[in-house]
């Protein structure tokens, strides 16, 4: 996803009275929505500070381990998940949130019922909101990972019993 | 200072960064692509942020997930090492933008030394010498004509669009000259699809010589002196010495002022270096320069005592550069260990280190994120090491450089270590008497297995 591209496209949209542009090509899917009160592009301080100083053991996948020890054993794995799961994973780096505000209702619940194309959450990178779309149809079994949370490439996001 | 720096590199140089954060008290952030999860560099930085699959374009050059992994852990500077972004001025720029500070110079020198051509003429107008040449696109063979006759041959005929050694031809007298300009026109054509050439005068057997520079965002510059890389293969280098067998005090007082020169023409910051062509005659003509820390510094590191990647962070938070006199002591040399196999036309030899020892002692270093057990992965670069020595002499140090050589253990890949080893004992790499052409004479005898 080109930024200056995304740029092009968030001014074209502040600059006419299109309410919204959908772009599909080559496999990428870029959505730019403007609202009721103007084009939200809502910065991370809008959200209440749960952005806690993770130690890099416990919010990042398989990370250093602590300072001062000589390398022995790899990073840990991160524990399988129970099999027949389908785990949905970040495609991005950047910060999870569970709805599109900080006063909305959440995208997605334990439970909740998806298919291809549901929204399931935001990730936020570089002050834009980067929706995150289930690649599967199925139910909401678990939810990896806390709102506000920062997340890494390919970290597991939801795990999903498939239909 | 900062109070945290994310490292958008990987390898040796990340772990050279970490290493220099830790001294200063810095915290690390390392990013790694999922074929570097057991890599040295994310082992010993504080935090690590995986940002994508293993190939570098889906990884180490996605601009927006290291700029995010650097905001969700709350770095304030990006180093960028050499290669990947270290010389992408957008990047430059966006980090500038984020709120972030680029270890570096800035975006506009970065461009203005991207471009080949833009960074010859900033040189030649200020007064760095260039090599002689038409000072645009050759139109027609009249003009050819004229501007060979200007230069004196050999001339070559280069493409505008070419690059990395292609696109090129050598012309020796007039006689040759129409037909080989047409013929490199549509040359041209055919391989980058614009016919645009232009003429410089061709340096015979050239030494590739160049000056480290320095700028602080304070207006001073300065250099660390030379560097001597002739010894190229496909114009990769492969062992770095300093100081240049051929460079004298004269050349290199020359040399440098030439460097500060087209250092202060760009008001240029932080850590550079300047490539320089020296013909046969020692006249030097400037080649082009790098905006970034360079494979190759520690050569200059052990001649010199300073540390140039602390000198960066230091430059880079707002500190002036050391106003003592740089003295060159001493001589220092650089193998670059790569996972290539020598026997096999230097055939890319990644895969699982099964035994690794490294050499050791008084004036042997090692800057490596190789262990035993360590997989040198397919997508990347193959330097796996990099082995200084250094000595009083240029003599000492080629041979603790060939003692180094013989200790150094690494199975279960092929390396260039033998490669390296039969360099040291050549008689025209030890007279110093050699040049860019050194390694196309050079026959290399795989060892009896």
């Amino acid at each position: 996803m080109d930024l200056q591209y995304v740029r092009k496209l968030v001014k074209l949209l502040s600059e006419s009275a299109v309410d919204e542009i959908e772009i599909e090509e080559e496999g990428t899917k870029i959505r730019v929505a403007r609202n009721s009160h103007g084009i939200q592009v809502v910065p991370a301080a809008a959200y209440p500070q749960v952005i806690p100083q993770v130690p890099a053991s416990q919010g990042m996948a398989p990370t250093a381990p602590p300072q001062g020890v000589a390398p022995s054993a790899p990073p840990a794995t991160p524990e399988a998940p129970p099999p027949g799961l389908h785990e949905i994973k970040s495609p991005i780096v950047g910060t999870f949130y569970r709805s599109p505000a900080p006063d909305a209702a959440s995208f997605v619940q334990v439970g909740s019922v998806i298919r291809p194309g549901t929204v399931l959450c935001i990730v936020e990178a570089m002050k834009l909101m980067n929706e995150i779309e289930a690649d599967v149809a199925g139910k909401i079994v678990r939810i990896m990972v806390e709102n506000g949370q920062p997340v890494e490439y390919d970290q597991t996001l939801f795990l999903v019993e498939k239909a | 200072m900062f109070k945290k720096v994310l490292i958008a590199n990987r390898g040796e140089i990340a772990l050279r960064i970490i290493r220099v954060c830790k001294q200063l008290g810095i915290k690390t952030v390392a990013v790694y692509s999922q074929a570097d999860r057991d890599s040295l560099h994310v082992r010993f930085a504080d935090e690590a942020v995986c940002i994508g699959p293993p190939p570098a374009r889906e990884s180490y050059l996605k601009v927006p997930r290291i700029i995010a992994a650097a905001e969700i852990t709350g770095a304030d500077a990006i180093h960028p090492g050499y290669g990947f972004l270290a010389e992408n001025a957008p990047f430059a720029e966006i980090c500038t933008t984020s709120g972030i500070k680029f270890i570096g110079p800035t975006p506009e020198m970065i461009s203005a030394m991207g471009d080949k051509s833009v960074a010859k003429e900033t040189m030649r107008k200020a007064g760095v010498p260039v090599v002689p040449g038409s000072e645009s696109i050759v139109r027609t063979p009249d003009e050819a004509r004229e501007i060979s006759r200007a230069i004196g041959y050999p001339v070559i005929i280069k493409a505008s669009a070419g690059g990395g050694g292609r696109g090129m031809r050598i012309v020796r007298e007039e006689a040759e000259l129409e037909n080989s300009y047409r013929t490199a026109q549509h040359e041209a054509e055919q391989g980058f699809s614009n016919p645009d050439v232009y003429i410089e005068k061709y340096i015979e057997q050239p030494r590739h010589v160049e000056i480290q520079v320095f700028g602080d965002e304070h207006g001073n510059v300065m250099h660390f002196g030379e560097r001597d890389c002739s010894v190229q293969r496909r114009h990769q280098k492969l062992i770095e010495e300093s100081p240049s067998p051929v460079v004298d005090d004269d050349l290199r007082a020359r040399m440098g002022e030439a460097a500060l020169k087209g250092c202060h023409a760009v008001n240029y910051v932080n850590a550079g270096t300047i490539e320089f062509l020296v013909d046969r005659d020692g006249n030097f003509y400037f080649m082009e320069m790098n905006t970034r820390i360079q494979v190759e510094h520690p050569v200059t590191e052990q001649v010199t005592g300073h540390d140039l990647i602390k000198l960066q962070l230091r430059v880079a938070g707002g500190e002036r550069l050391p106003r003592k006199k740089i003295v060159q002591r001493g001589h220092a040399i650089e193998c670059r260990i790569n996972a290539e196999d020598p026997a096999a036309d230097f055939r890319p030899s990644p895969g699982r280190i099964t035994d690794f020892h490294m050499p050791g002692g008084f004036g042997v270093r090692v800057d490596t994120h190789a262990y035993a057990g360590y997989t040198v992965p397919p997508y990347y670069d193959s330097l796996t090491a990099k082995l200084v020595a250094f000595a009083q002499t240029r003599e000492g140090a080629i041979n603790k450089m060939a003692g180094a050589l013989e200790e150094f253990v690494i199975e279960g890949i092929r390396t260039t270590i033998p490669f390296h080893r039969q360099v040291m004992q050549d008689e025209r790499f030890r007279s110093g008497k050699f040049d860019t052409s050194f390694l196309e004479t050079f026959r290399f005898e795989p060892p009896g297995e």
